[in-house]
């Protein structure tokens, strides 16, 4: 395989950096379908029939402590690429270890919050309001859940293998991925959260 | 080492970030008009994706993909924004009333 | 466990379809231990990465679906032949005409169109592969298993019956009680996940893997259709993902997007529905456009008209696809000025679809055309498609659309867009190409007999339906009575249908009969072909060119044949890397159709154990370590060896 010395390792052979290109692709199509899910929430967000509306709902400090781990990990795991290109292997997993706990936190209080929801009688069958904000915040949950576990696979074989082209490329595409999820999420804190609580 | 591992560029982008975050909180403390709230929220949303964007994902590193990366990412809003707008222009601002 | 839910109860017909199933199961499991097939099956088929060999299995997965969305229609035109007719009762006309449209257009013209695209497309750039070959097989087996998901419904639980467009309130829970719209949702979610994927995989590899040389503006036509398909779908289809999504929520959570109480929205289904509903339109005519683009420029012995504007409307129409689809529901209640927007944008579309046409016909001018089957198919589809796309624009016009909306009128018109715009297109493409992937022709007199069955029987069958529908026939109409005068158009379109059933027929013993019968392509190039896929053997060798030829005009093979300019500047054959085959994606599609089918029959510990299946699936594909393997020179050589004799290999 030709490795072409002049780039980043994790842009080194033809189909790393094919990789990388396709990843962005699907970053693309990741768009319209947080822009779906948004449009139903907009679409939605007076029609909470009987249930509660946002305004009634929505507390402002457990979604602080969500913006600032999420903005805080996005932080870590460009420092760990940082790290990673610089061919600290240590520092790339302390710095990606850090990132997954604040992803694993933030996860915690998304949980915790459905669940005081829920104890207001808040649930999914509510409203199409409820409905839709449910989806839309489990939907970008569920992607970093699944970014979470995707992270300690990758971490496994950073730790097993080294930096090597191989695992380099998929860290850095881990990490286009774990910088999108901030993305939606401040789209999500600023347009659900806050506009709610305007 | 320390110096080396934060590099300066991330960390003003962390800090423009957080800054961000809490200027938009103007809205739900402060005493703007609606409008002018909606204003404030799509300008600092669209600076801080954009921060992630370009600091911190390196959209613009690759000098062989770079003209692909940016017509896809504006293909991509352009149908988020005309199926977000669209929706609203059908069921909302255009509903036969 | 309620057993009973797995049960379809009725008739004849439901019977003898499930005893045909277990017959052609029990059929393919025994001669597959009789001739000892097994190992060859999954060694050959079922692990391959190899591109040809999924664009091959897509095509055979296609033709089966036709034969099956072909039988519906039958059962469609038999049961309206007549005035009051007592062929099929509402419940199974609903569930025969939404299985239709689901399976012609997301498993028979896409499937089709993805898998000539998988053959060729890697051809004509001159690339060995695809951009990743195992994601390639991942897609192509979440979309056979999506597509088998569906057709099961048809004997165990009972198909959707709420049309292909699936409408809320009708495919809520409260109204459509039985499972067939939860098979709806998953089926097309599991097959929509492999589409996007291919979609992606596309992208890259007309982007990033074309031969040396080959700029953007020097691609074949065929490659640039594919490519802005391969755009709408990676943009389109994760609306199609969210709205079905949301429909299972609906469906299987008791969620209230849709619902009719409690702030849900019916209407939002349509409009999400038709978001992205309409760029698919394009997404499975836009290839086809470019298929014709190569046999017209072929057959006409002339450079294809126009070549810069041929892409630019192609991308204009990308964009505006994303901008026009409220004209699928004028009738809904917003006001007239969206109607206004939507009905311009609408005919705007028309614009750079006439500057396509025009193109065509300036590439015929003066060439010396030769009339083989794939362009008699192509030289049909233009008066044929123009006349769809005549109505399209009178359909488009919100007013008229109030007379127009959900007759008869609608169907026909759509069946002269798609059948001239998709289903000629692949089985052009198909007499086309054919030579390439298996080194024969097909016959021509049985391929003219069956062109000339079904152009004929086409227009039989589905002219008649503008006019039922000016006469104010719906669609989805399951009976009418005697007064109503439906009858003796009707009648006509049915005897069309079997004119139709009769030239497919012709069309499947024709790929019978060449295979006994026509000599061998010695050629590689039978039909004086103009881009790269021509200039490698027939067959193809597994690695598609032992040398990567070096581009520098647009129709490379014809300049080299003619003009001098040579396909090598390097004559030297060195190693080729290949992937390794790969049974994962295979096992993962299968997995994915057991989660599928527990969702569908809400049977939640078996549903979440697949659902772990699926994420340990996943994991063991990131760990692989596998790096892919070499094939020598020395083997190359020999391979070109025999393959310059004419041996197979």
């Amino acid at each position: 395989m030709k490795i072409d010395a002049s780039k980043p390792l994790e842009y080194s052979t033809e189909e790393n950096s094919n990789k990388i290109f396709g990843f962005w692709v699907f970053l693309g199509a990741e768009i319209p379908l947080f822009a779906t899910l948004f449009t139903v929430y907009f679409v939605m967000v007076n029609r909470f029939a009987s249930g509660p509306s946002g305004s009634e709902l929505f507390e402002i400090g457990p979604v602080l402590m969500e913006t600032f781990l999420l903005l805080s990990s996005s932080f870590t795991i460009g420092l760990a690429v940082h790290a990673m290109r610089l061919g600290y292997k240590k520092a790339t997993m302390v710095f990606m270890a850090i990132t997954l706990l604040m992803g694993l936190a933030f996860v915690g209080i998304e949980i915790d919050e459905f669940f005081t929801y829920v104890h207001e009688g808040a649930t999914l069958q509510t409203s199409g309001f409820l409905s839709s904000l449910f989806v839309l915040l489990g939907t970008h949950g569920l992607h970093v859940s699944f970014g979470f576990l995707w992270g300690v696979g990758i971490m496994i074989q950073l730790w097993r293998r080294g930096i090597t082209p191989a695992t380099a490329n998929k860290t850095f595409i881990f990490s286009l991925f774990w910088h999108f999820l901030d993305v939606v999420w401040i789209f999500i804190f600023s347009f659900v959260y806050l506009k709610g609580l305007m | 080492m320390m110096k080396q591992l934060f590099p300066i560029r991330h960390v003003m982008g962390y800090l423009a970030s957080l800054v961000l975050s809490a200027a938009a909180l103007i809205v739900i403390y402060g005493d703007l008009s609606s409008s002018a709230n909606m204003v404030v929220l799509l300008v600092t949303a669209l600076i801080q994706a954009s921060l992630q964007l370009f600091v911190f994902m390196h959209i613009g590193e690759s000098a062989d993909s770079k003209k692909e990366l940016y017509l896809n990412i504006a293909y991509a809003m352009f149908v988020a924004l005309v199926t977000i707008f669209g929706t609203l222009f059908i069921f909302v601002w255009g509903w036969y009333a | 466990m309620d057993l009973d839910k797995f049960k379809v109860h009725g008739e004849p017909l439901i019977y003898g379809a499930m005893i045909s199933i277990a017959l052609a199961t029990i059929g393919i499991l025994v001669g597959l231990t009789y001739f000892k097939k097994w190992g060859y099956l999954w060694r050959e088929w079922l692990t391959t990465v190899d591109h040809k060999k999924i664009g091959i299995m897509y095509i055979l997965a296609a033709l089966l679906m036709l034969f099956r969305g072909g039988v519906d229609a039958m059962m469609m035109r038999l049961q309206t032949a007549a005035p009051e007719m007592k062929f099929l009762d509402a419940q199974h006309y609903n569930e025969v005409f939404t299985t239709h449209g689901l399976i012609m257009i997301l498993f028979m013209a896409m499937p089709f169109i993805i898998g000539l695209m998988n053959v060729i497309i890697p051809l004509q750039i001159g690339a060995r592969d695809v951009a990743f070959p195992r994601l390639n097989a991942v897609s192509f087996w979440l979309f056979f298993m999506g597509a088998m998901l569906l057709n099961i419904s048809f004997v165990i639980g009972g198909s959707p019956d709420a049309g292909w467009s699936a409408y809320f309130p009708l495919a809520s829970i409260e109204f459509s009680p039985t499972v067939g719209n939860n098979y709806y949702s998953l089926a097309l979610q599991i097959s929509g996940i492999g589409t996007l994927i291919t979609g992606v995989n596309f992208i890259v590899t007309i982007l990033k893997m074309r031969a040396p040389g080959m700029t953007l503006m020097k691609m074949p036509m065929f490659t640039w259709s594919v490519l802005i398909t391969n755009v709408i779908i990676v943009f389109a289809f994760p609306v199609l993902t969210v709205a079905l999504a949301l429909m299972m929520f609906d469906r299987l959570f008791g969620s209230q997007f849709f619902t009719m109480a409690n702030g849900g929205m019916d209407m939002l289904w349509a409009n999400l529905f038709w978001v992205w509903g309409h760029p698919e339109v394009y997404i499975v005519i836009l290839p086809a456009f470019g298929i014709y683009s190569e046999i017209i420029a072929t057959f006409s012995k002339k450079n294809l008209y126009g070549y810069t504007s041929m892409v630019f409307s192609m991308v204009i129409i990308s964009l505006l696809s994303f901008l026009v689809w409220a004209h699928h529901f004028y009738t809904m209640g917003q006001g007239a000025m969206v109607n206004s927007f939507f009905s311009i944008t609408t005919m705007a579309i028309a614009v750079p679809t006439g500057v396509k046409i025009f193109n065509w016909l300036f590439t015929l001018r003066k060439g010396r055309i030769t009339f083989t089957t794939p362009m008699l198919y192509t030289l049909a589809f233009i008066p044929i498609f123009t006349i769809g796309g005549v109505t399209g624009v009178m359909l488009a016009m919100a007013s008229a659309d109030y007379q127009y909306h959900n007759t008869m009128f609608l169907v026909a018109h759509f069946h002269y867009v798609l059948i001239p715009g998709a289903v000629f297109a692949v089985i052009a493409g198909f007499h086309y190409w054919f030579p390439k992937v298996f080194g024969f022709r097909l016959n021509e007199r049985l391929g003219k007999h069956a062109f000339w069955w079904i152009i004929i029987s086409f227009n039989v069958t589905f002219f008649p339906l503008f006019f039922l529908g000016l006469m104010g026939m719906t669609r989805r109409l399951y009976t009418y009575s005697e007064e109503s005068g439906f009858g003796p158009l009707n009648m006509l379109s049915f005897v069309g249908a079997v004119g139709l059933a009769i030239g497919f027929l012709i069309l499947v013993y024709n790929i019978y009969w060449s295979t006994r019968y026509m000599p061998r392509d010695t050629t590689n190039d039978p039909w004086d072909g103009r881009t790269l896929e021509w200039a490698t053997h027939s067959p193809i060798p597994l690695y598609n060119f032992a040398i990567v030829p070096k581009v520098e005009t647009r129709d490379a093979l014809w300049s080299a044949k003619h003009d001098n300019i040579p396909l090598y500047t390097d004559n030297k054959i060195t190693k080729i890397h290949m992937p390794s085959n790969t049974g994962k994606p295979f096992i993962l599609g299968v997995i994915f159709f057991f989660l599928g089918f527990f969702l569908v029959f809400s049977m939640w510990i078996p549903a979440i154990v697949a659902g772990i299946g699926v994420i340990v699936m996943l994991g063991f594909m990131s760990f692989d370590k596998d790096q892919g393997y070499y094939i020598s020179a020395e083997e190359v050589k020999a391979t070109e060896k025999k393959l310059m004799r004419g041996e197979t290999v």
